[in-house]
């Protein structure tokens, strides 16, 4: 039977929220401060790596933990767990000489989506 | 996807409106746009990140020519249709219905 949303539940359900939070039982690839490179990938799939992000030289600002790894699960691919990164970038590196200097961009980003820099 | 909702960074699209008092919805309908994908998605037959690829899929010059809550709409309408919960024929039919009731 399908599920149904009652009139009732409402508040609750949508105060409860859908959390991607998963259980942090995956190791991490990346530590704040390491140098990343985003991949070049072009996917006809669902992606949240930016097209103005791909190829771009980063550095991991912080590790929220464990997510669903939404390109995956976009697809029904199940929740492929695994850590999720602000990765910051220089808007010099994303967008050359005509950006502010200390312009920067911080993108969610999973290990997925990252190299080694 | 390399489709049309990924415009970050592209020059042309003119300034950020900045509303003081900013209403959640503009127009009534956006209200019941909005209820209607969250009780829809409540069935269960899709997730978050699959009702954002919906509306990825919607041709690059609609999307660029609709509201916010318009690319909700259409999602919500491919996604009902892909599951096989309404048939386009349904939507068809029911939009000519309305648009009968509103013509008197």
């Amino acid at each position: 039977m399908r599920r149904a949303l009652r009139a009732a539940d409402v508040g609750t359900v949508l105060l409860k929220g859908g959390p991607a939070r998963l259980p942090d039982d995956v190791p991490p690839r990346f530590k704040p401060g390491d140098l990343v490179v985003a991949r070049n990938i072009n996917p006809t799939g669902h992606t949240r790596l930016p097209r103005y992000a791909r190829g771009r030289r980063g550095v991991v600002d912080r590790d929220h933990g464990v997510f669903v790894f939404a390109d995956a699960s976009a697809m029904g691919r199940g929740k492929k767990p695994q850590h999720l990164y602000s990765v910051r970038f220089g808007a010099r590196e994303l967008w050359g000489p005509q950006a502010a200097a200390r312009d920067v961009v911080y993108i969610d980003l999973w290990d997925d989506h990252l190299d080694p820099g | 996807m390399n489709g049309i909702h990924d415009m970050g960074g592209m020059h042309g699209l003119g300034p950020i409106e900045r509303e003081e008092n900013e209403p959640v919805f503009h127009h009534a309908w956006e209200r019941r746009a909005f209820a209607l994908n969250m009780a829809a998605g409540f069935l269960g037959e899709w997730n978050i990140d699959m009702s954002r690829y919906a509306r990825e899929q919607m041709p690059a010059a609609e999307y660029l020519a609709t509201s916010y809550y318009e690319h909700w709409l259409w999602s919500l309408e491919r996604l009902l249709v892909d599951k096989g919960l309404l048939t386009q024929a349904e939507i068809d039919a029911r939009l000519a219905e309305l648009r009968k009731r509103a013509v008197k």
